[in-house]
């Protein structure tokens, strides 16, 4: 084999000093993605897989990826594609029920029972545990609660949101709309009980 | 209380309280949620619980750490140098 011409050696070099700082700046985000992947998902085990299938896919195709463009919303794009392609286990759309309904101002009447006229949100808050909160999000099915953890936990916009996912933008806003409501309705049934 | 008991406009401010709080109304709509805002107490301290909600659905998801083994793991998935 003939020696690399001296643009060809530089090409090469360059090449790789690129995907070492892409290979970085992906896993300096990895903490941030986690976080997402671990609410997406329904177990830590589950969230390990899909973090590790994600980053093995991403340095394989780092080429595909626009420097300078949200690298995080690309690699979240990556993970919510394979999350869907494990074959995660398909919800029927809920029906509403009563709660879903008003479910946004039943949480909210019902966690300010007893506090009188101007309760404190903090106090009202703190009324709901941790693992309520986890659990409830867990209850919200896939489609609603993709867009909900990358919007709410994920600090993403909706158009974000809308090309993680590759969905249009309403649709992105009418389940979040719903995704919430079944969320609290979730909250408002524990509370409840 | 039930839905029935609120007032209309309570309604209307439910329906914008959510984009209200994403920040994606246009500059009319979020003057015509402010004034209902100022105006009622109910919606004033809902929004507040909205947004405290919010934190807190937030903060709990922060405390999922990534586990120190799987962030070995996926630096070992990077391509090695040649």
């Amino acid at each position: 084999m003939s020696e690399p011409t001296q643009a060809e050696a530089r090409r090469i070099a360059e090449e790789a000093r690129d995907r070492v700082r892409f290979e970085e700046e992906a896993l300096d985000l990895s903490d941030q993605v986690f976080r997402v992947a671990r609410h997406l998902v329904g177990s830590r085990e589950e969230a390990e897989d899909l973090m590790q299938e994600t980053y093995a896919r991403a340095f394989r195709s780092w080429r595909s990826y626009t420097p300078g463009t949200n690298l995080r919303a690309w690699l979240l794009r990556i993970l919510t594609n394979l999350n869907i392609d494990r074959g995660r286990r398909q919800q029927r759309t809920p029906q509403m029920t009563s709660i879903d309904e008003h479910g946004d101002y039943y949480l909210y009447d019902k966690l300010v029972e007893g506090e009188g006229e101007t309760p404190n949100e903090e106090r009202v808050i703190a009324k709901l545990s941790q693992g309520s909160i986890v659990d409830a999000l867990a209850h919200v099915p896939h489609d609603f609660r993709d867009v909900l953890v990358l919007v709410d936990i994920g600090e993403f916009s909706y158009a974000e949101a809308a090309q993680i996912l590759d969905i249009p933008i309403g649709t992105v806003m009418s389940r979040l709309h719903r995704a919430r409501r079944i969320l609290k309705g979730e909250l408002a049934e524990e509370v409840a009980s | 209380m039930r839905l029935s008991d609120y007032d209309p406009d309570c309604l209307k401010c439910e329906e914008v309280m959510q984009p209200y709080l994403d920040r994606v109304l246009d500059d009319a709509q979020v003057r015509e949620a402010e004034a209902h805002l100022d105006a009622c107490d109910y919606c004033r301290q809902r929004y507040r619980f909205e947004v405290s909600l919010r934190r807190y659905v937030r903060t709990v998801a922060a405390e999922k750490q990534m586990p120190v083994e799987l962030k070995a793991k996926l630096a070992a998935l990077r391509t090695p140098l040649q």
